[in-house]
């Protein structure tokens, strides 16, 4: 800061990777990967300078210091960042019961070997099962201009499956995953049960699946993995950093009705184990339940602490960074709709009459500007006349963030949040989780064939 | 950029791993240095200095396999690691198909790493003061007259970097690839008079800095911006569909994956059997060109250390080439030929070559696709379904902006419908896709 920085923080991290990859019924491939370094930045108002070092002697961090310094001597100072909210204790939204250190990454060849015959057992048009295994833990040291210190260990553990089946000369593929902060214990027999199961389920409705006529119609979003809509929809919208360069399509909706009385929409680092949950960000901020919504007003922005210093508030401790190579930005952590009071998923279901029921999804994304967002559905369902009938599979969804909230009619009370590998991907990978209650929506694009 | 030291301590740990008993191993030490500089409505914004080594460890021991990395490049630490790299992946199972590739396949003529002139010396002479003079000195003038619209923001991203990695294995391969990089990139976002807002953004890079033409990116990424102002969906249908070069490798990429041994292996294919078979419409030809010298992109070894070479992938249609390594190979009894493609080229159908305005007058009238909004693809079945923005184009001329709609169908019968390619690819890019033309696709819209 000599050069005239207004804050640093230092951000120092030791992160271990270890992986077990099943393929052709045999454990032959796996692996172990470090990475250690310290990442410096210096603010100057809003503007960042950001070096990082892969060495923590003295000489190197003064060398990534200096480089993060100079752009003290590039621009104009402005707000900078206060002091984080204290919080009595230190929260541990992740407790290791078995420490990761004291595994031996082999020790789970038997585990993937065992969910290899389950899965071929369950059903005999399995033709290939590929499981990835994987676990890590990072210790996270971060220090502050502001005297500020905090650590925190995160483990993050993850078991994925993508499965081939064959009917005749039909192949399909199914891929599933589960993915939470825990400790070993998070590999049991349970977990092996759950992937089966959901791995196995629905196999009969993937081969009959089809395409719908594609258009604008009803869309039924079952409870849980849905909650990609809600990710994409809106949450990156919310990030405060798009907002703060007028970029997001709800840039002046701050205090104004979004969507109807009643929708609360949250943004929770304290869930316990769930792949979003921070203790602290990567900015040393606790983790905090940051509500978006209430009762459909929008309350709040997802600020880091450049974000939260622009616009005069504290941060809510959004801002995270995949490593020490990267500065942090606001991003997501666990994202969801809290409970409605319109039923179940059948009045849902009911209600729409005629549409389509998803309920699984790959991926999606969403253009901050326009607000328009699309997401993948891998299954579902056609509705007709209130009920479930033929099996759809791989069309894709589009809709308008703003406008697909305000055509939010009806949300039901069985919120579920899905323990699903996923990945926020906005420049850097970051992990984070979603999840809804069902929801019916109107008037949303979906792709199909056309006469 | 890799020193002596470093080229010794990677040596040093292919010793490590003989000593801990294998019979086989690889190391390839990476390092690379950015520097990107963002902007952000013509200030400075952003400064990132970025230093990066790795070191990647395969083991074959006991006909067991495993790889490794690391960034700790201390001669203790590595022999640590490399003792505990032995311990892990003895406690894998046998696999004896993992196997280093047969030592003629091997690259030799990768010896300085500079032999594709790649390398531009003049990236040692910038400074602090040359590259924020880089970052800004193109940026929008935000205060220009605008016309029924304003300007909210401009990003603007300065970059350059040096790679350098070095491939050993214990049969003495040594293979080395060096490259400079520069890039710019600009998003811009606009505001109607009606208080919609469109974004877009433009780019280019090149190994050369004097070959970085930069200069109009910006306006370029406020002309994409501003043409997209009001865009909407229209009737969904049948629509013969344009895409521009700047995105058309997105229908390329899944083609590739279904073309690379590990998908076939696992029958997670939807070209399993396709090698000598037509499949596409004779009019797509499909080849890799790794070799051009001076071109982002080229390489002259795959990640085994194995020789790249010119390859048909497709010709007239008919799948010519399987992307097989060693491991691959030894499964399934394919020819090896290399890990997967470097620098795929897509010749242009007429030969002569035409430019995107041309393929839009002789198709007259659909929709031209500038922009992918998600989406993906089944593998195995290559059914896809991406959300799409662009333009309608009525006699070959561009008309109203189009967004929110979805283009829906199946891989093998859109490559079969492939009407034109151009000749307009973007060298900058990985993939030196032109624009294409494709009949009867499924649009789903209002």
């Amino acid at each position: 800061m000599s050069s005239g920085g207004s804050w640093c923080d230092l951000y120092f991290e030791n992160t271990s990777i270890w992986s077990l990859v099943l393929r052709d019924s045999i454990v032959s491939s796996g692996g172990y990967h470090r990475d250690y370094g310290c990442g410096i930045r210096v603010l100057n108002g809003e503007k960042t300078g950001y070096a990082y070092t892969e060495s923590t002697d003295m000489e190197s961090l003064s060398k990534a210091a200096k480089a993060a310094g100079s752009i003290a001597d590039s621009c104009s100072g402005g707000n900078f960042p206060q002091k984080s909210v204290k919080i009595e204790g230190r929260p541990d939204y992740y407790p290791m019961i078995q420490d990761l250190r004291q595994t031996q990454s082999g020790d789970f060849v038997p585990l993937l070997q065992e969910l290899d015959k389950k899965i071929r057992q369950a059903d005999s048009r399995v033709c290939n099962v590929i499981a990835m295994l994987s676990y890590s833990l990072s210790e996270i040291l971060m220090y502050n201009s502001l005297d500020e210190l905090s650590e925190d260990l995160r483990p993050l553990c993850s078991l994925a499956l993508t499965v081939v089946f064959r009917q005749g000369k039909d192949i399909q593929t199914k891929n599933c995953s589960k993915s939470l902060r825990m400790g070993a214990e998070f590999y049991n027999e349970s977990l092996l049960e759950e992937l089966c199961s959901q791995v196995t389920d629905g196999v009969d409705a993937l081969f009959e699946a089809s395409r719908p006529q594609g258009g604008v119609m009803n869309v039924v979003m079952g409870a849980g993995a849905s909650g990609i809509l809600l990710h994409e929809a809106m949450g990156h919208a919310f990030e405060a950093d798009f907002n703060r360069k007028g970029q997001s399509i709800f840039a002046d909706k701050l205090g104004k009705r979004i969507c109807k009385a009643g929708l609360n929409i949250v943004d929770d680092a304290t869930l316990p184990f769930y792949r979003g949950s921070t203790n602290y960000d990567d900015e040393g901020v606790p983790g905090q339940k940051t509500y978006m919504v209430s009762d459909g007003i929008l309350t709040s922005y997802l600020h880091d602490r450049i974000s939260a210093a622009y616009y005069g508030v504290a941060s809510t401790g959004n801002g995270r960074r995949e490593s020490f190579r990267y500065y942090p930005i606001p991003r997501m952590r666990s994202t969801y709709m809290e409970n409605g009071q319109d039923g179940t998923l059948e009045d849902l279901i009911h209600m729409a009459a005629n549409g389509i029921y998803v309920n699984e999804f790959s991926n999606g994304e969403v253009k901050i500007g326009e607000g328009d967002f699309t997401f993948y559905v891998k299954s579902g369902y056609m509705i007709e006349n209130g009920r479930l009938t033929r099996p759809i599979k791989d069309v894709n969804i589009i809709g308008n963030g703003p406008q697909a909230l305000a055509d939010i009619e009806a949300v039901a009370s069985d919120l579920k949040i899905d323990e699903g590998k996923w990945t926020c991907g906005k420049g850097q990978n970051m992990p984070v989780s979603c999840g809804i209650p069902s929801v019916l929506i109107k008037n949303l694009t979906v792709g199909g064939g056309s006469l | 950029m890799i020193s002596k030291q470093e080229l010794e301590l990677a040596r040093k740990t292919l010793d490590f791993a003989k000593a801990e008993g294998a019979q086989a191993c690889r190391v390839v030490l990476n390092k690379s240095e950015s520097n990107i500089l963002d902007s952000l409505c013509g200030e400075l914004d952003k400064i990132s200095h970025c230093l990066d080594r790795s070191l990647s460890l395969s083991l074959f021991i006991d006909g067991k396999y495993a790889s490794f990395s690391t960034n700790r490049l201390e001669e203790k630490e590595l022999a640590d690691f490399t003792k505990s790299c032995a311990a892990i992946t003895r406690m894998l199972e046998q696999d004896p198909c993992r196997k280093l590739p047969e030592r003629e396949r091997c690259c030799e003529e990768a010896q300085s790493g500079l032999e594709l002139e790649l390398y531009d010396p003049e990236y040692e002479t910038l400074d602090e003061q040359k590259r924020k003079s880089l970052a800004l000195q193109y940026c929008l003038d935000m205060k220009q007259r605008t016309e029924g619209y304003r300007i909210i923001s401009e990003e603007g991203e300065y970059c350059d970097s040096e790679f350098d990695s070095i491939s050993l294995d214990s049969q003495g391969l040594f293979c080395r690839h060096r490259e400079t990089s520069f890039e710019y990139a600009s998003e811009v976002t606009v505001e109607g008079e009606d208080g919609t807002k469109s974004s877009s953004y433009w780019w280019t890079s090149s190994s050369r800095l004097k070959e970085l033409a930069y200069k109009e990116i910006g306006q370029i990424a406020l002309r994409r911006a501003v043409s997209s102002l009001g865009a909407g969906s229209i009737k969904g249908g049948k629509y013969r569909m344009v895409v521009d070069s700047n995105v058309a490798s997105k229908l390329l990429t899944p083609l590739l994956n279904a073309l690379n041994g590990f998908s076939l292996q696992q029958n997670n294919s939807f070209l399993m059997d396709s090698l000598g078979q037509k499949v596409f419409s004779e009019k797509m030809n499909l080849v890799d060109r790794p070799h051009i010298k001076g071109e982002s992109g080229s390489r002259l070894f795959d990640s085994e250390g194995v020789r790249t070479k010119d390859m048909d992938i497709i010709r007239n249609g008919i799948v010519n080439t399987y992307f097989i390594n060693t491991y691959i190979a030894e499964k399934t009894g394919f020819e090896p030929t290399v890990e997967d493609s470097t620098r795929v080229q897509l010749l242009p159908y007429p030969e002569q070559g035409l430019s995107l305005e041309e393929i839009l007058q002789r198709c007259g009238e659909g929709i031209l696709v500038s922009g992918f909004n998600g989406g993906n693809s089944n593998s195995a079945t290559g059914d896809f379904s991406y959300g799409v923005e662009g333009f309608e184009f009525k006699d070959g001329k561009i008309g109203k902006p189009v967004s929110g709609m979805l283009i829906t169908g199946n891989f093998i019968d859109l490559w079969k419908h492939l009407l034109y390619a151009g000749a307009d690819y973007r060298p900058c890019m990985s993939k030196l896709i032109p624009s294409l033309a494709f009949e009867d696709v499924s649009f789903s819209g209002e």
